[in-house]
């Protein structure tokens, strides 16, 4: 079920109402009840994956307590391993199979043998294997390292595995945050309430607006990119990078405003990283969650930055490859990953990777200055540069991409290939940038104006942009749900 | 909660009144006008309306429209007599022509071409072959004025019925909970982005869910080439049956055709049986910019152009028209 979709605005309301009206009394009946409503949404994509999101809950519910009460590091240790070693496995198996048996039959071919590939399967990737997976590993881990104790209440593990707003594409939620809302008793908040509403509107703007506006451009670019000028290239990289940004930053606005429908605080996973002043904050600020869970679960357990230099690099190496491998089964994501880790090295070994950690662009300005505004000019161009191996169908593709950027460099106006004019999208996102830029200091708060008027006129423009911009012959499928 | 909910219901209101408003403000909704049976049963538009026809989201396509006293699409009135020059051109939407302006026509584009003639556009969205005749027949005195009438005939579509009946389903639309509907322009906005066919698929997604699930019949090859061939036969049977009932003046009419989309078998037809017609596939074929509208499958300027050309060549060789 799709957040942007005729059955999510049905669903919901039903939820929200029996959530509250009907199943109030007792937590546990809440629970069990938000259970099953998740269990619901997902099974109406493909109820046959609801065994895999259930086995990986028994796993990781079981191996907590296991690890939890054995006093034995080792026999620890090998409980931990079986449940990293099952997720990963699923992960594998759905995920990563076909492409491990490709690059094989690959490699035997660069030694000059001819294997045919019959060993692929046709195999569905379950939506939102990567998030729930690295979310049951997190429970596990968590406890291992003594930052958690494991819950005894199943109900409540298996709705904080399989938490509906956030289950097929995040924020990837840490038990310490999640696990415990959901075993405390919820009150309802009409504040809270009302914030959440918020957020789902302007996520259904980022949805609608603009990244499924800007999609057919970026489609027909990337898939004609052989015969399209450079200006027309680089337009369409760069709009990408507003899809990309539109489409799961909406999502996870989305995500966060309707669990806060039902009292229940999820993690920021996106704070404005069209702002960076340089690739470390942007880390900081793009896909929030699944950074954090690669510093806690992989980079500071290989030694973080409190190693040699040399092997910090090595760390920073190891994270953004195997980021970009979650991403997908494709050389494109590895590259990159590759890519970024060339991008965030030179800021870390200048020590430059944490400066801008907890403060934003203008904190306390009207505008950026000029150097601010280059930093962000220069990051948003190298992370768009980057954005061509993220969305090429292959690593040939990309350099075709790049290749093509420097044989044909001109300029030729574009024209939308469903017939609209371009303008609109330009003065589109110079409106939308403004905006971001006017709510930077706070992502949950994109509505906030004094005047009661003025909000209820910004409402209703955001609104209308999206009758203004929807497309009925636009995928609305989000770019998320098939990591 | 209530407050929530109240506030929430109160908001979607207000919010939905100030979007009817901009829509109308910026007139993205387009204008449709009302339809009627006349005397004669020829269904055709209530004489002298006008407004502007919008096409998909952000007006991208506008323009406008004005309904003659004879109930079509024009800018001239029609009053055919027997000391001018005229030519009717009748069709479906292709030549009503609601995607352009109703000053820049296909008519109008002949028109420039001659020094006197007047041309006259009976085109009404969903004509047939059957709607045309039965038109012609119904307005027999006035067009035995008119020195060439020009029908637009797609094979596939226009040739479904042996005679002529009312459009029913057409004229439903001009229920009262229609026209009611209608009048909410933000209804109509949306009903024609797409955004109200999410919730009308749920519905038939629903109902067939209740029904029994019926195995799909796969058809051959051959069965799909024997249907096909019998259809157009159908088709074929048809157009004669149109033609001997309501009468077809070979002297004066012509029909006007794409053969890239027409069978043989009605080409070797209206060839063997003298029946006059003309083919603007050619053109079409040969033109480098592109005829149709990107969003919509009617003929763009260039299209409506080049179809003004093929009528006009004709004129001017064939007929000696200046």
């Amino acid at each position: 079920m799709l957040f942007n979709s005729i059955d999510f605005f049905i669903f919901l309301p039903i939820v929200f109402v029996s959530y509250w009206f009907l199943f109030h009394k007792k937590n546990k009946i809440q629970n069990t009840f938000l259970l099953v409503a998740s269990y619901i949404f997902y099974g109406l994509w493909d109820w046959r994956f609801l065994f895999l999101i259930l086995a990986s809950t028994l796993v990781d519910f079981f191996v907590g307590q296991a690890i939890h009460n054995s006093d034995n590091q080792s026999k620890r240790k090998t409980w931990l391993w079986i449940s990293v070693i099952f997720n990963i496995s699923l992960l594998g198996f759905f995920k990563y199979y076909n492409f491990f048996v490709n690059s094989w039959v690959d490699f035997i071919s660069i030694l000059g043998y001819d294997l045919k590939s019959t060993w692929t399967l046709q195999i569905i990737l379950p939506v939102g294997i990567s998030f729930y997976t690295f979310q049951t590993m997190s429970y596990s881990l968590d406890i291992y390292y003594k930052r958690l104790s494991p819950t005894k209440d199943f109900i409540a593990f298996a709705t904080f595995v399989s938490f509906f707003p956030q289950l097929v594409a995040g924020p990837i939620e840490r038990a310490s945050n999640l696990l415990s809302q959901i075993t405390a008793k919820r009150v309802f908040n009409y504040v809270q309430c009302t914030e959440g509403l918020k957020l789902i509107l302007w996520g259904l703007f980022k949805k609608v607006v603009i990244a499924d506006s800007i999609a057919p451009i970026v489609d027909d670019i990337f898939a004609n990119y052989h015969s399209y000028p450079a200006s027309t290239l680089i337009l369409g990289v760069s709009l990408f990078s507003f899809q990309v940004y539109g489409d799961f930053s909406g999502y996870s606005d989305i995500a966060i405003g309707t669990a806060k429908l039902f009292g229940i605080e999820l993690m920021s996973n996106f704070k404005f990283p069209v702002f960076s002043r340089n690739v470390a904050e942007y880390w900081q600020r793009w896909h929030v969650s699944l950074s954090t869970w690669f510093r806690h679960y992989v980079y500071i357990p290989l030694g973080g930055s409190r190693v040699s230099k040399l092997k910090s690099v090595r760390n920073i190496i190891i994270i953004f490859l195997v980021s970009g491998f979650w991403h997908g089964a494709n050389w494109t994501f590895i590259a990159w990953g590759a890519l970024h880790a060339v991008l965030y090295i030179p800021v870390f070994l200048m020590g430059r990777n944490r400066i801008y950690m907890n403060n934003v662009v203008a904190e306390n300005n009207w505008f950026p200055s000029v150097k601010e505004i280059i930093q962000i000019m220069i990051t948003f161009s190298l992370v768009t540069f980057s954005r061509v191996f993220f969305r090429s169908e292959s690593i040939s593709d990309a350099f075709g991409f790049i290749k093509q950027c420097y044989t044909n460099f001109s300029y030729e106006s574009y024209h939308h290939p469903l017939g609209y004019r371009m303008i609109d999208y330009y003065i589109l996102l110079g409106i939308f940038v403004w905006y971001e830029f006017r709510i930077r200091r706070d992502e949950r708060a994109p509505f906030k104006f004094k005047s009661k008027y003025v909000r209820f006129l910004v409402y209703a423009l955001v609104i209308l942009a999206m009758l203004l911009f929807y497309d009925d012959n636009v995928d609305r499928s989000f770019i998320y749900f098939q990591f | 909660m209530k407050k929530l909910i109240l506030k929430s219901g109160l908001y979607f209101f207000l919010i939905l009144i100030f979007l009817e408003g901009l829509v109308r403000v910026f007139h993205l909704g387009k204008d449709t006008p009302n339809r009627f049976l006349d005397e004669h049963e020829v269904e055709k538009w209530v004489p002298n309306q006008n407004g502007f026809s919008v096409t998909g989201n952000r007006r991208q396509n506008f323009s406008e429209y004005k309904i003659n006293n004879s109930g079509y699409n024009s800018y001239r009135e029609f009053n055919p007599t027997a000391n001018k020059t005229e030519l009717a051109l009748v069709g479906d939407s292709f030549i009503e022509g609601f995607h352009q302006n109703y000053y820049n026509s296909i008519g109008k584009k002949i028109e420039q071409q001659f020094t006197d003639i007047e041309v006259y556009e009976y085109g009404y969205a969903g004509y047939d072959f059957a709607d045309q005749l039965h038109l012609v027949h119904s307005y027999k005195e006035e067009f035995n004025h008119i020195d060439k009438v020009i029908l637009g005939i797609k094979f596939s579509n226009d040739l479904t019925r042996s005679k002529y009946q009312v459009m029913t389903g057409r004229l439903a639309l001009e229920s009262p909970l229609n026209k009611l509907l209608k009048k909410s322009k933000l209804l109509v906005y949306t009903k024609s982005i797409g955004l109200l066919d999410p919730p009308q698929k749920l519905i038939y997604r629903m109902r067939s869910f209740l029904k029994s699930k019926q195995e799909p019949h796969v058809i051959s090859e051959e069965e799909t080439a024997r249907i096909q061939k019998e259809k157009e036969q159908q088709y074929l049977a048809n157009f004669e049956s149109l033609v001997k009932l309501y009468g077809f003046d070979k002297e004066r009419f012509t029909l006007l055709l794409d053969s890239r989309i027409t069978p043989p078998l009605f080409l070797e037809h209206l060839e063997t049986n003298n029946f006059d017609y003309l083919d603007f596939a050619p053109l079409f074929e040969a033109s480098k910019k592109p005829t149709t509208l990107i969003y919509d499958r009617h003929w763009n300027n260039h299209g409506r152009s080049l179809i003004a050309k093929v009528i006009t060549d004709h004129l001017q060789q064939n007929k000696g028209w200046k």
